[in-house]
């Protein structure tokens, strides 16, 4: 059985929109500790890894471990339904065929009830290692959306230059190149806007613009979004969400310049 | 599997190359900090190390994992409880399974022997799957691989070597050349079936490890077996690979024997079942960019240098590593994966299909990731991305062809069955069970009933449980052209023979079976099919579903069955029929009905079905009697109805005069030409799929006069594909018209070229290869019209044609036949020589291209002169 009540129906909104353009169905993995969800794309290029800690509703329950195969699709037309405001309670059998969702307006006496019907997913966990990284960059997300989002318009690859001075992303494109270097900054007023650079070696790679992008669907979620990397491991972008929970993408660096 | 039990050590520890191997999370900051935290993954900095450096010199990709594997678990006892557990068992299984795939063995193998194997670089970068001790005879990079130590395998090697190569390969290469050429020779099939006995009984290795029995056929075995193929264009080596595959599969997996036949011959189901991917090129080079990383131009560019979007794929791979890597393809996987990209519809259902290619693409090749694949060796090796695409595409491009798949089938079949009781089969054995499955299988070419079928009863069983069934379409019996009336008499001296009409018109089967008939269908039955006398379909000469094209056929039938007729197949001709004059109308006439969906109101060009023969009749197949019989039996369970069914003319003569007006008249009544057919004994039984010296073609092009061939200019060429990459593949040719001075297009030829021509043909028009075609060419303004690259007005060919026709897409003659900008284009051309000795304003003009064409329609024209107006049906 489980049951998880969510104040804010519009986290797992934004969550879902952000992903579900990398993954069409998965997984929600619920036990005691939470609900976690993890899968690649269909390339295996890119990989996602959300954790909502039990922490995060109130109340939750779930009394054994319960695969919920969901289609990222449905779930988007269901939440659609869904205002802003509303409070989201999520409930399943120990052995469901479907999931319930509960939408309750919090000033109305409105409450709306939907059930998305699960499928089988072969799945298997994938065991990511904890990892010390070269280089750790916190930056504002908005700040990195409009990185991605205006590299992407001139090439499909930006590479990630992280050294003392800062950080450079770059890119090289057939009408031509383009370059923001960020140094890093505090601002006691408004720590929204601080850039900070944690260094232990100086990292180069090269990402695919495509999935950055895609990966920045998340910034509505946190206003800092943190870059690891180390040279020739994939690249880890997270997004925190309140509570310990959070929202992680991992991409695989590009090999080589194209021909 | 242990791919996923670790993150990026995963990674580091497949694949062999450098690159993808370095894509650990773990390398830097270990090397950084020695006071990692326990969690990190403290192991592989070192081994890595050691990694890279031999994987320079060596490049290895069992030293690779070699110095990996026990990284791997250092790995696992520090790392998450699941982790552990999971690659100790692994430890476990490897431990004791001489089966276990190759890279898990190799992770055994202790580090220090990694620096040692030289010839490890040419074995890794051939074989995807490493051998083990199984060493199959053709291979020559075998012997540094295997289990044994390096001292030992040095002595199997030299000892291996002279016995397995040359007695495999020697004898064959002396022999084959001269079998494939000829392989119709009995003397020459029973050699070939001897050379398969001593193969099959010298104990031959398998080409790929054994997997586990009962688990899914790995997809990489058929690759690797798809590689050795491609390799070799011996017909009995290749046979002799095949078979080997199969009795693995048979041996290990016969659950999965059916899906290996369908992937084999390239088929996701049976023609009637109309399966198809409906892919084109421009879809799976998006799957390729998009799974790969690579830019889409970069993908085009690549498939106009290579020609080949399979060795493109594979050659793509490495550019984008993945995260983990998906469980290695099993056969059923892919063929399931495939199902589903075949069987997407509705919104979105391209980028669907998409999707399934990426998922199928980023599978592949899993236990090599990342390694760059060297297309120029080995054509390729057996890459799995490289087969998926071909497969996507439909050409396998192979040299397997599926008559070789049946035979090969029928031997591992036998072999499978008698040395289960500790038998080798003879080569009697083995021609017995070669001609019980091809005669079953020619006369129910389906392997999803054939194969279950042959699994449970045995093959010797097969004809008791598998025969002829109305719903499963057989191939059609062809006949052998012929150049004259005097080579018809010569081949059938002595024998009744019997001259049919040869209607131009489309080749069909009608499977039936009435209501109160004690039988069913095989196969579902189309909507348009079922009546109140029964169900019945309609079939193409390629077993395609015709139901949806001639509803009007079906719709009926019942009115041309006679009372009593309970089932039946029945080979025909579908021709177009004019109902007012009452005679048939030319092939081109039939070719406007639309190709599905017809509705019986709207049909505009009537179709007549000309029956010429029966293959089964009230539950009874007929193909083995003798044709004079089945014509009675033909003649005997159908009424004629003018204009709707009727049975084709023929006439039982042996004068060589008769034949001759016979088939004047034949020509003068739109027809072919004759089809000459062997009346009694076993020579006249109906051959399924069989191009038979007993069906004679004569056609009217052979007769003297039809069929003159024309000069013409060339104006343009398109990139060839496939075999002829790097050169032209066709051209585009155009007749003068010395009044306007203008050249018109009339076709575009592709036949007639050898390889040498088509080389020197590149070398010579490339030179005058011109940006646009000039103001004087007279040429459809079609987008697809337009050839690749357009030429000077230079050279002229000498090209035969088969007939005459009208298209939109040329503009020969157009002004001179007038009919609505369409202009006269030859049917079927044919390159025959260059006219050196030609000037482009010598060629054919567009008035005598006119000229040809009118003459050639007053002969089809009902209005015509020449037309014997009593002729009726």
């Amino acid at each position: 059985m489980l049951e998880a009540r969510l104040e804010q129906a519009n986290l797992l909104k934004k969550v879902v929109d952000a992903i579900k353009d990398l993954v069409q169905d998965c997984n929600f993995d619920c036990n005691d500790s939470g609900i976690a969800l993890q899968a690649m794309d269909n390339s295996h290029v890119a990989l996602v890894s959300m954790m909502l800690r039990s922490e995060a509703f109130s109340p939750f329950r779930c009394d054994r471990n319960i695969a919920l195969g969901i289609n990222l699709g449905s779930l988007t037309k269901v939440l659609r339904a869904a205002a802003t405001d509303d409070i989201l309670t999520l409930k399943a059998e120990d052995a469901p065929d479907v999931v319930n969702l509960v939408f309750e307006s919090p000033s109305t006496d409105r409450i709306s009830e939907y059930d998305i019907k699960l499928m089988d997913i072969d799945q298997e966990h994938l065991g990511i290692p904890e990892t010390e990284y070269a280089a750790t960059i916190s930056l504002p997300a908005s700040e990195f959306q409009r990185i991605c989002r205006d590299l992407s318009a001139l090439s499909e690859s930006v590479s990630i230059e992280c050294s003392k001075e800062g950080v450079k992303f770059n890119c090289q494109g057939d009408i031509g190149s383009g370059s923001i270097h960020l140094r890093p900054h505090t601002n006691v007023d408004k720590p929204d806007t601080n850039v900070e650079i944690d260094l232990t070696e100086p990292v180069s790679l090269t990402f695919s613009l495509k999935y950055l992008v895609n990966f920045c669907k998340a910034s509505g979620l946190s206003d800092q979004v943190k870059l690891c990397l180390s040279n020739e491991v994939p690249l880890l972008v997270e997004y925190t969400l309140q509570t310990n929970s959070y929202l992680r993408f991992y991409l695989a660096p590009k090999i080589g310049d194209e021909e | 599997m242990i791919a996923h039990s670790k993150f990026f050590a995963k990674q580091n520890g497949t694949p062999p190359a450098p690159q993808q191997s370095k894509l650990s999370f773990s390398t830097k900051p270990k090397a950084n900090k020695t006071e990692v935290p326990a969690e990190q993954p403290a192991s592989t900095p070192e081994e890595d190390v050691t990694g890279e450096e031999n994987a320079d010199t060596a490049a290895g990709a069992g030293i690779q994992t070699d110095t990996d594997g026990p990284a791997m678990d250092v790995d696992s006892e520090v790392a998450s409880e699941a982790g552990k557990k999971r690659s100790a068992q692994e430890e476990e299984t490897d431990d004791d399974d001489d089966d276990e795939p190759p890279t898990k063995r190799q992770r055994r193998r202790p580090a220090k022997e990694a620096p040692k194997p030289k010839k490890g670089k040419q074995k890794s970068t051939t074989k995807a799957p490493p051998k083990t001790k199984k060493v199959a005879p053709v291979k020559e990079e075998e012997p540094s691989d295997g289990e044994e130590e390096v001292a030992v395998e040095k002595t199997a090697t030299l000892a291996r070597a002279p016995k397995s190569s040359p007695a495999e390969e020697g004898e064959e290469d002396v022999e084959e050349d001269a079998l494939s050429s000829e392989e119709e020779d009995p003397k020459a099939k029973a050699k070939a079936r001897e050379k398969m006995q001593t193969t099959l009984k010298a104990k031959t290795k398998d080409l790929y490890p054994d997997w586990k029995p009962g688990e899914p056929v790995p997809y990489a075995a058929l690759c690797t077996t798809f590689s050795k193929i491609e390799m070799t264009s011996k017909r009995l080596e290749i046979m002799a690979h095949c078979s080997l595959f199969l009795r693995q599969v048979l041996r290990l997996t016969p659950t999965d024997l059916q899906t290996t036949i369908m992937l084999m011959i390239n088929k996701l189901a049976a023609d009637y079942a109309g399966v198809e991917l409906g892919i084109g090129e421009s879809l799976i080079m998006k799957a390729i960019s998009e799974s790969t990383g690579r830019s889409l131009a970069h993908i085009k560019n690549d498939q106009k240098e290579i020609g080949d979007l399979g060795l493109v794929a594979a050659k793509s791979r490495s550019k984008q590593p993945t995260m983990f890597k998906p469980k290695p393809l099993t056969i059923a996987g892919v063929h399931r994966g495939l199902m589903g990209i075949a069987t997407v519809e509705g919104q979105g259902a391209q980028g669907r299909k998409v999707d399934g290619i990426k998922k199928l693409l980023s599978a592949a090749d899993s236990r090599t990731a990342g390694k760059a694949i060297d297309i120029e060796k080995d054509k390729g090796g057996p890459s799995e991305a490289k087969y998926i695409v071909r497969t996507l595409e439909g050409k396998l491009r192979l040299g397997l062809a599926e008559k070789t798949i049946l035979v090969a089938l029928a031997h591992a079949m036998i072999y499978h069955e008698m040395s289960q009781n500790g038998k080798t089969p003879s080569t009697t054995d083995l021609a017995k069970a070669e001609s019980i499955l091809k005669s079953v299988y020619s006369e129910l070419p389906s392997y999803e009933v054939i194969v279950p079928a042959m699994l449970e009863h045995g093959i010797l069983n097969l004809p008791e449980n598998c025969a002829l069934q109305p719903g499963v379409p057989l191939k059609p019996m062809l006949a052998k052209p012929t150049k004259s009336i005097t080579e018809v008499l010569d081949r059938f001296e002595g024998k009744d023979f019997t001259c049919e009409y040869k209607y131009d018109g489309e080749r069909a089967q009608i499977h039936f079976v009435a209501h109160d008939a004690d039988m069913t269908m095989a196969t579902e039955v189309p909507n348009a099919g079922k009546s109140d006398r029964g169900v019945s379909n309609i079939f193409s000469r390629n077993s395609e579903d015709l139901s949806r094209k001639y509803p009007d056929i079906l719709g009926r039938l019942p009115t041309w069955v006679k009372q009593g007729t309970k089932s039946f197949v029945l080979d025909c001709e579908t021709v177009a029929w004019d109902k007012v004059e009452k005679k048939v109308l030319p092939f081109q006439q039939l070719m406007t009905r639309k190709k599905k969906d017809v509705k019986i109101e709207d049909v505009k060009v009537q179709v007549c079905v000309f029956a010429f023969d029966i293959l089964y009749l009230n539950g009874e197949p007929l193909v083995n009697k003798p044709f004079r019989e089945r014509r009675d039996a033909l003649h005997d369970a159908f009424v004629p109805v003018e204009g709707e069914f009727t049975f084709a003319k023929y006439d039982d003569t042996n004068d060589i005069d008769e034949i001759q007006i016979l088939l004047e008249d034949s020509v003068k009544s739109g027809c072919e030409g004759l089809m000459v057919k062997m009346l009694d004994g076993k020579e006249s039984s109906y051959e399924p799929s069989k191009r038979s010296q007993n069906w004679l073609k004569v056609k009217k092009d052979y007769l003297a006069g039809v069929g003159d061939s024309l000069d013409l200019v060339v104006l343009g060429a398109y990139h060839g594909k496939g075999k002829r990459t790097s050169w032209y593949g066709a051209f585009l040719l155009a007749c003068y018209n010395p009044s306007t001075d203008k050249y018109e297009t009339v076709c575009n030829i592709g036949t007639g070229f050898s390889e040498a021509i088509l080389e020197t043909l590149h070398q010579q028009l490339s030179q005058i290869v011109i940006d646009r075609a000039k103001p004087f060419y007279t040429h459809s303004s079609g987008n697809k019209d337009q050839p690749d690259v357009w030429f000077e007005p230079k050279h002229v060919w000498e090209v035969k044609t088969a007939d005459l026709t009208l298209s939109p897409r040329y503009k020969a003659a157009a002004d001179e036949v007038s009919s609505g900008g369409k202009g006269v284009s030859l049917r079927f051309p044919r390159f025959i020589k260059e006219r050196d000795d030609k000037k482009p304003d010598q060629a054919s003009s567009s008035k005598m291209i006119a000229e040809m064409y009118q003459k050639q329609e007053s002969v089809t024209k009902t209005k015509g002169p020449s037309v014997d107006d009593d002729f009726d049906y």
